[in-house]
């Protein structure tokens, strides 16, 4: 109940995305209320991702600090919100076999903006091994079907991948530039000039270092002239320059828009998991989560003192 | 999550609505697909330069829909001829990729491509195909995705 | 219970407590030989009707829930009724007779099964790296109820196809004893056991019997076992021909009046001049009991007493009750050969000082503590 008045509250206040009601949404601890909107992309929560920490800060983090970062970290952790799913036995097995492949396999923490490098397994490719460089455009999936498209450019063709996250198969993801934009989904760079989704290969990573906020990159993309894969008039784009098309096109966009679906309360709420199950789900991880980290920074100061011999 | 909500069948007339479901855009090769020619032949060149691109009249598969490393046969330039898709915009599955163009490759009747380099990426999957006329198609691919 | 059944049961059933389900008819079908298969891959779907068994008891089965008024108890006396129910069943008392001997197990032995809640649906990698997915069942809590053998099963069920075979009452989900009629919990004081919350009944083989009262788990199967998995499908209520027949309707535009989602003509005309029976018609879909042969065990989580199935489809909604036994596909049930099943069940009092794992896997079956998968150079 309480939640829900908190909720109540704090609705008002934000510009709600009217197309989407991204399940990535979550109920922030400080009391604003997060759905695919900039609010999201407050700097209330710096970043977590420690290339090379010297201090072993994580393993003395308390959980309630560590419970501000890990819905950015881990998005996909949390359950579908679908009330006639829940279940909590599948979704502790669900989340340890999880937490199993974050132990094994380094999963960055991204953003929908970010340049990565994903090295998967493909016995039909030179040496077993395939590797993409893109910009994911797009992410989603709750548990182990967590997945993300990564988009490039390449000798003028526009290429897409889609990747499983907990896929065995992925061998590294390599985090060259983190950054987000300021959509939650980039797929009209589909529609744009090639200029935009053009990536090196060979890029060098750009460091970040460990608790710098986690940098907007507020280009505003110009979109090729129509036809167009999606209407883009009715969606929220904040990434997008005009779009210069005639008024009709504008007038016909407030026609369809649903304005009133940012009151919608118990809307919001079903597409949510309640900060109670939530606060749940981290306390669960957390432990594994330090143990990772922990063996992760060992495991760098080795190769460090490897490398300096 | 790509938003394909103004495909979800709502048609309103200036009066009211008639709603009936459609699928979703599904992007498939199927007869009288446009095609993207990418090798270096010179019919394919033609073809694409002149603003009509090849269309596919057949594909040589029991469901009619040709995906990435499907045999079909297109009508260009006022021919016919047989060709390989060699990459496609329909979603494909985790690690797969997904074009923004389908592409495809000319080969004559003995199989053998009718140009000597394709200048796009091909996906890797290709290779697990390599029977017999494929292996030539992939001997021409200069570089693997 | 439909009428056509209830005339088909003996006339002593009176005696006979019925508050298990599913239709009988359906599972002797599974082991009778002269009724055959009746879900074989090659035939087409073929209507039958006694799968429309209704969910509502008859009126000889043993009243189950009480529903009398709320008797408005002081807190004293609401804590003294709890401190008593914990009292009955918390001590473990030594059994009234010594345990039943174990016969050994052949291959035309059948074995009791399981009542599984269906809790999710997870994807799993093999070790190729091909992704599949798996439903999880619990085993929610089985305890044996009851045995019942051939010889009174025969008496009692005269016609019946499966006259060798006796009843395994198993029940399912332990519950409260207050929310139960004097009647209902009078079927668990043989077994010794809490009520439970739901009650099924299985097929077994006189050799297989279990002792009322012993715990079922998870390791009753192993990894690698095919099992068949059978529970009322998902309701979904009164539908039109459309979607409960996949017929294709009429067209949505070019003029079609008032003729989108019909069913069209009923039929021919001739000699049979009529509607034929079973004539596909609109009418309640979904809530009928659905078998899913030949599904494949990736995984056993032993602490929580989980199987990962295989696939997505096992029927009902999601945290219904499953039946699970073993399959009876000839191509995959167990043959003699191979390593024998825990006969009658799982016995976790024979490896109290054993270790047994936590998680235990399939070997194709990707582990994710294991590091990626790697294809070798072909040489």
């Amino acid at each position: 109940m309480a939640a829900s008045i908190a909720l109540a509250r704090q609705i008002t206040r934000v510009n709600i995305n009217n197309t989407k009601i991204c399940r990535l949404s979550t109920v922030c601890t400080d009391g604003a209320f997060c759905n695919a909107s900039l609010k999201r992309y407050s700097d209330v929560a710096p970043s977590r991702s420690d290339p090379e920490p010297d201090v072993v800060e994580s393993h003395n983090e308390t959980l309630s600090n560590a419970q501000a970062h890990y819905r950015y970290i881990f998005p996909e952790i949390l359950p579908n919100p679908d009330s006639t799913r829940r279940n909590k036995v599948c979704e502790m097995l669900e989340r340890n076999d999880m937490m199993n492949r974050r132990s094994v396999l380094e999963i960055p923490e991204f953003y929908v903006g970010s340049i990565l490098a994903v090295t998967a397994s493909d016995k039909y490719a030179a040496g077993n091994t395939s590797r993409f460089v893109g910009i994911c455009i797009d992410r989603g999936g709750c548990g182990l079907r967590a997945w993300f498209i990564l988009r490039n450019v390449i000798d003028d063709q526009g290429i897409e991948i889609m990747y499983e996250m907990y896929s065995p198969m992925i061998r590294e993801i390599q985090m060259l530039k983190l950054e987000k934009r300021l959509d939650e989904s980039l797929l009209y760079l589909r529609d744009a000039p090639n200029e935009y989704s053009t990536f090196d290969f060979d890029m060098a990573e750009v460091p970040h270092v460990a608790g710098d906020h986690v940098p907007i990159n507020p280009l505003k993309v110009k979109l090729r002239s129509r036809p167009w894969l999606e209407r883009y008039e009715r969606q929220d784009l904040k990434g997008v320059e005009d779009l210069g098309l005639a008024q009709k096109f504008y007038d016909r966009a407030k026609q369809l828009a649903t304005p009133w679906e940012k009151y919608d309360i118990m809307k919001q709420y079903r597409a949510t998991v309640t900060a109670e199950d939530q606060d749940e789900v981290f306390r669960d991880i957390h432990e594994k989560q330090q143990q990772i980290e922990q063996a992760r920074i060992v495991r760098r100061r080795r190769k460090k003192l490897q490398s300096n011999r | 999550m790509s938003c394909l909500t103004l495909l979800n069948g709502a048609i309103r007339n200036g009066f009211g609505k008639a709603s009936f479901s459609t699928t979703q855009s599904l992007q498939q090769i199927i007869k009288l697909s446009r095609l993207r020619v990418v090798d270096n032949s010179a019919l394919g060149r033609a073809a694409m330069q002149s603003g009509k691109p090849p269309r596919c009249i057949h594909v040589y598969k029991n469901t009619g829909v040709g995906t990435i490393g499907d045999k079909i046969l297109v009508a260009i330039m006022g021919q016919k001829k047989r060709g390989y898709i060699i990459g496609c915009r329909q979603k494909q599955a985790a690690g797969v990729p997904r074009f923004d163009s389908n592409n495809m490759v000319l080969v004559d009747d003995s199989g053998t491509p009718l140009g000597t380099r394709i200048r796009v990426p091909v996906p890797s999957c290709l290779r697990g195909k390599a029977t017999g006329d494929f292996s030539k198609v992939l001997a021409i691919a200069s570089k693997f995705v | 219970m439909a009428a056509s059944m209830r005339r088909l049961l003996p006339g002593n059933c009176g005696r006979f407590i019925q508050n298990v389900l599913p239709n009988e008819r359906l599972l002797e079908s599974r082991y009778s030989k002269s009724h055959g298969n009746t879900f074989q891959r090659t035939l087409p779907y073929v209507q039958f009707r006694m799968t429309h068994s209704p969910n509502t008891p008859a009126p000889w089965w043993t009243k189950k829930l009480d529903t009398s008024a709320p008797e408005d108890l002081t807190s004293d006396n609401e804590a003294f009724l709890q401190d008593m129910v914990e009292e009955k069943y918390s001590v473990d008392s030594p059994l009234k007779e010594g345990p039943w001997e174990r016969a050994d197990w052949t291959p035309r032995s059948v074995r009791c099964g399981l009542i599984c809640r269906k809790i999710g649906v997870i994807p799993q990698w093999l070790n190729n790296g091909k992704k599949f997915y798996t439903t999880l069942l619990q085993v929610a809590d089985n305890h044996v109820i009851r045995y019942t053998p051939p010889e009174i099963n025969r008496e009692r069920r005269r016609g019946s196809r499966t006259p060798n075979f006796g009843i395994q009452v198993v029940g399912a989900d332990s519950a409260d004893p207050r929310l139960f009629k004097a009647e209902y919990l009078g079927l668990f004081q043989e077994a010794g056991v809490m009520p439970k919350h739901h009650l099924s009944r299985f097929f077994v083989t006189r050799d297989a019997v279990i002792q009322p009262g012993t715990q079922l788990n998870a390791m009753h199967f192993s990894v690698g076992d095919f099992v068949d998995c059978q529970a009322r499908t998902i309701d979904h209520g009164y539908q039109g021909v459309v979607k409960k027949w996949g017929m294709k309707g009429g067209p949505a535009s070019h003029g079609a009046t008032k003729f989108h989602r019909k069913m069209g003509a009923t039929g021919g005309g001739g000699n049979m001049a009529r509607i034929w029976p079973g004539k596909k018609m609109p009418g309640h879909m979904g809530n009928e009991w659905r078998i899913l042969k030949g599904l494949k065990i990736w995984r056993i989580n032993t602490k929580y007493n989980v199987l990962y199935v295989h696939g997505p489809c096992v029927p009902g909604p999601h945290h219904c009750y499953v039946r699970v036994m073993d399959t009876i596909l000839p191509l995959r049930k167990r043959k003699g050969d191979g390593p024998k099943p825990p006969f009658p069940t799982w016995f976790a009092d024979d490896y109290k000082d054993q270790e047994i794992p936590e998680e235990i896997f399939d070997e194709s079956l990707h582990r994710f503590t294991a590091s990626s998968i790697e294809f070798e150079e072909e040489k």
